[in-house]
């Protein structure tokens, strides 16, 4: 799995590319809790942009949640462009009821 | 080994009532569109072919207990939950037929759903009846004991008749009981539970129920992907979607489907059995959870060997 990090209308947007399964989870997950702490300290949304992201299993899943209560109630990160496996993993998962979900990046910045 | 499973309802047991039954009826007829059969066995052919399981069948609502047929001389039995006691009316059928008194019981945890049958388990008041215990708790016998006072039940544990023997494991150890390898693994959940591992000629069935995997200590999923490892058949606690087991329901002790399924195929695990199913849910919510359970195996397979997704139901057998 690979990850970028970039800023764009005021958001920061993570960028996991690849799959996250019971091998990879761990680099997401330091990736995306820095990212939460850089998001904190700028003030800025976090747009986690899934297009490059081929699947995420469970462990993907409930990294997203760690980062989720780590940012708190006032810093929400949305799930931008998820491909069609993932939009399904977030359903089957009722994650869609966790996190906002939007089809495209831009719609989330 | 042969798989049969008595009771398969997480926590509480559930009675279908009238107005499900109705809404069953109702939807057969409306398939069947007016067809005519010549009698009930025409029927019966017509339903299984054509009907959905939640239509045709129900997944049942005892509590849980499942049977591991194939032990050297002994029933194998896992919880004693409501469904404990048409296992012990059935076995006076085959004891009737041969099958030697002895029972090996084998408990998850102490908590009320899984040990409520044993009130009514008709063997314990055979006095040539051997019943054998074992858990991974040493309050196992005190659970039992305490169940059988006054205030809950009128029939004290002293009134039994059968021969009793309490055997507490350590996780991790190998011992032998009724021909079958059996270890237990340690589980999240509150006052602790046992996963188990029953092991027989080249063969491995798994019975994980009331076990959390916990978001904050994914690191301890590499010992049951090694506990589940080349297992034939898991039987698995899924009884919450993995949204609910992150949120409102963190620290109720239980697991989802979709862990189920990653911890199984990590351990190259050849079937899953969805249990301990949710007792708020209707049939068709277990149906369709199977069959979102069916598709996310798909969706995350990656080069894997298909895993075969079985939900458990009050009746199901499977050969392994």
């Amino acid at each position: 799995m690979d990850w970028q990090l970039e800023t764009s209308g005021g958001s920061l947007i993570g960028r996991p590319i690849g799959k996250i399964d019971e091998t990879t989870w761990e680099v997401f997950q330091a990736h995306l809790l820095d990212a939460v702490r850089t998001a904190a300290s700028a003030g800025s949304a976090l747009v986690i942009d899934l297009a490059q992201l081929d699947y995420m299993s469970s462990r993907g899943l409930r990294v997203l949640k760690i980062a989720k209560d780590e940012a708190g109630p006032n810093a929400p990160i949305t799930l931008a462009a998820p491909n069609d496996r993932m939009r399904q993993i977030i359903e089957i998962s009722r994650y869609d009821m966790l996190f906002k979900v939007v089809d495209d990046l831009g719609s989330a910045v | 080994m042969l798989v049969r499973f008595w009771g398969t309802r997480g926590s509480l047991p559930v009675a279908q009532k009238a107005d499900t039954i109705q809404a069953k009826i109702a939807r057969a007829l409306v398939a069947a569109g007016g067809r005519r059969f010549a009698d009930a066995a025409e029927a019966d052919a017509f339903a299984r072919a054509e009907l959905d399981f939640a239509t045709y069948g129900a997944y049942g609502g005892a509590t849980s207990c499942v049977e591991i047929e194939g032990a050297d001389g002994a029933f194998v039995v896992c919880d004693m939950g409501s469904g404990l006691r048409e296992f012990g009316i059935d076995s006076f059928r085959r004891i009737a037929a041969g099958h030697p008194p002895v029972y090996h019981l084998f408990l998850s945890h102490l908590h009320w759903d899984h040990i409520m049958g044993f009130p009514f388990f008709g063997p314990a008041f055979n006095p040539a009846a051997t019943i054998v215990i074992h858990s991974g708790h040493a309050d196992a016998e005190t659970a039992l004991r305490r169940q059988q006072e006054e205030i809950s039940f009128p029939v004290p544990f002293e009134w039994l008749k059968a021969k009793f023997e309490f055997v507490v494991h350590r996780p991790g150890e190998v011992f032998e009981a009724a021909g079958l390898s059996v270890s237990l693994v340690a589980q999240h959940h509150s006052h602790d539970s046992y996963g188990y591992r029953f092991e027989k000629a080249g063969r491995a069935v798994i019975y994980s129920t009331d076990s959390e995997h916990k978001m904050d200590n994914m690191e301890a999923e590499v010992a049951f992907e090694t506990f589940f490892g080349g297992a034939d058949l898991v039987i698995c606690d899924t009884m919450y979607s993995l949204g609910d087991t992150v949120s409102l329901k963190q620290d109720w002790g239980h697991s989802s489907n979709i862990v189920a399924v990653d911890l199984c195929h990590a351990a190259h695990a050849r079937r899953l059995v969805l249990f301990h199913h949710e007792p708020t849910y209707a049939d068709a919510d277990i149906q369709r959870m199977h069959g979102e359970t069916i598709r996310y195996e798909e969706l995350v397979r990656a080069d894997r060997p298909p895993l075969e997704v079985i939900c458990a139901y009050d009746g199901l057998e499977v050969r392994v």
